[in-house]
């Protein structure tokens, strides 16, 4: 086990030299003019970002003030008595909705609960699982459909939230499992 | 949805605050133009007659907790230092700049305050030993808070996105280098059999496959800021093969909940720097939930896209 984790991680160190490195040498070795081909590809960059600018406005701003309002809080606490019937402990519950939302959020909430629960409370380990096997659903949305111009998104968002639950309540009952 | 999420979000922001603000406002919880009893102690031999004198502010707890109502738990520090202020107005009492103070009075600090960003509001009762002192009024405190967040987060919104310019570009220069050399058609070959059934409306050749393979694989290595290119470049491909301008292919929703899933082998660096090396025995756990993650997030990809209301906007019908 410990070997394939070490395997893994040296895997991830060298992934990113291998692509800086490996591309151009393996581009000269095919002959393409490497340097007009980079910078042809890399003019691209600052459209790209730009073009994402207004979907992340709208997704973040309407986020902030949804926070800012105290209305996160006011549904963490009436979901709580829901979740709770399957299994979720309402102290994890925050994380549960921020997760999606915001990933330096939910950043802070495993903060929070590290100061409050300590460190080696099962609370942590469930908050930082499920902080660990989901992505920021609507950040990646805005990123990925602003950069093309999408607008209309069809089913991504429930898919994107039922994944996220599905794997919330697995982190949950799994580290009931192991350590509860 | 993606239209009701957003506009339900800023609708309830805007109820929330209003119902928050009025509660605040009945309950009278900042006590707006009454006075804080507080005793000010000042320094040997100091002169009554200049114009700034450093004191002591002291407040009872007892006395601050019966006055804004709170709970004893959020009581104010043994004292606080500050300074009297002769004004036209009459004596202002400032806390000094920086001092943390308990809620509500955190608050209307915000509001009170100089612009020196201290805390300050009017003595009232017999100078120079006081009574009390009373704040400027706070009113919509919440109504401010989501006006300020929105201005903010459109601030950061923006940074973020110009933020990505010089790593976007990196990636998208070297992919470039990768597209002519023939790299990416040698990992569509590589990846076909397993992505093939999940994008079936691709021609089998078609160079997507190849930048999805290398997005999804640097997502599961944890390095965020490769796989972002990866697969932005990705989505361009798709968009190509997209009979409509601003509506998702299935293919496109496919990619994103393949991204949205997040397989993590390599347990995310902010875990590893809040949780330290506890996090070794969470690496499992992650990695099982994730792919838990991942194949539901397939399954509904699949399913909900043969929904009629789904079938019925798909721009390759």
């Amino acid at each position: 086990m410990n070997s394939i984790r070490a395997a893994i991680g040296l895997l991830s160190i060298f992934v990113v030299p291998l692509i800086l490195v490996g591309f151009p040498l393996y581009g000269l070795y095919k002959r393409v003019p490497v340097y007009e081909s980079f910078v042809e590809g890399a003019k691209e960059g600052f459209q790209v970002a730009v073009r994402i600018i207004p979907y992340l406005v709208a997704i973040l701003f309407a986020i902030a003030m949804f926070r800012a309002s105290g209305a996160m809080d006011f549904l963490a606490r009436a979901l709580a008595p829901v979740l709770g019937l399957i299994g979720f402990p309402p102290e994890v519950l925050p994380m549960a909705i921020i997760r999606p939302l915001t990933g330096s959020g939910s950043a802070g909430i495993v903060v929070d609960m590290i100061k409050q629960y300590g460190e080696d409370s099962i609370l942590v380990k469930m908050a930082a699982v499920m902080f660990g096997s989901t992505e920021t659903t609507f950040y990646v949305i805005a990123v990925y459909f602003g950069a093309i111009n999408i607008r209309k998104t069809r089913h991504a968002v429930p898919v994107g939230l039922i994944a996220d639950g599905a794997a919330m309540i697995i982190a949950v009952w799994t580290v009931r499992l192991l350590f509860g | 949805m993606l239209n009701y999420i957003w506009a339900g979000l800023i609708v309830s922001s805007f109820l929330f605050a209003i119902g928050n603000d009025a509660s605040d406002l009945a309950r009278d919880r900042y006590r707006n133009g009454q006075p804080l009893p507080v005793v000010l102690t000042f320094p040997q031999g100091y002169d009554s007659a200049a114009r700034r004198v450093p004191v002591e502010i002291r407040i009872d707890p007892r006395q601050y907790a019966t006055f804004y109502q709170t709970d004893p738990s959020v009581a104010p520090a043994a004292s606080y230092p500050g300074y009297l202020l002769q004004t036209r107005e009459g004596t202002q009492l400032r806390f000094a700049a920086g001092t943390t103070l308990p809620e509500p009075l955190a608050t209307i600090g915000k509001v009170s305050s100089s612009r020196d960003q201290e805390l300050q509001g009017r003595l009232v009762g017999p100078a120079p030993t006081a009574s009390g002192v009373v704040f400027e009024p706070v009113r919509f405190v919440k109504l401010n808070g989501i006006a300020a967040a929105a201005l903010d987060f459109a601030k950061t919104a923006a940074e973020i996105a110009l933020g990505l310019v010089g790593v976007l570009s990196l990636f998208l220069g070297l992919l470039k280098i990768a597209e002519h050399a023939g790299i990416i058609y040698a990992l569509v070959k590589l990846v076909r059999p397993v992505l093939r059934p999940l994008f079936p409306e691709l021609p089998p050749d078609h160079p997507a496959l190849g930048l999805i393979a290398l997005n999804l694989t640097a997502n599961c290595l944890g390095l965020g800021n490769a796989a972002t290119p990866f697969g932005i470049k990705a989505m361009e491909e798709l968009q190509k093969l997209n009979r409509s301008a601003d509506t998702a292919t299935n293919s496109m929703v496919m990619l994103l909940a393949l991204n949205t899933a997040g397989v993590q082998l390599v347990p995310p660096v902010l875990l590893l720097g809040l949780l330290g090396l506890q996090i070794n025995q969470l690496v499992f756990p992650i990695i099982g939930s994730g792919i838990c993650g991942l194949i539901v997030a397939i399954t509904m990809a699949k399913l909900l896209g043969r929904l009629p209301g789904y079938r019925a906007s798909d721009p390759n019908r």
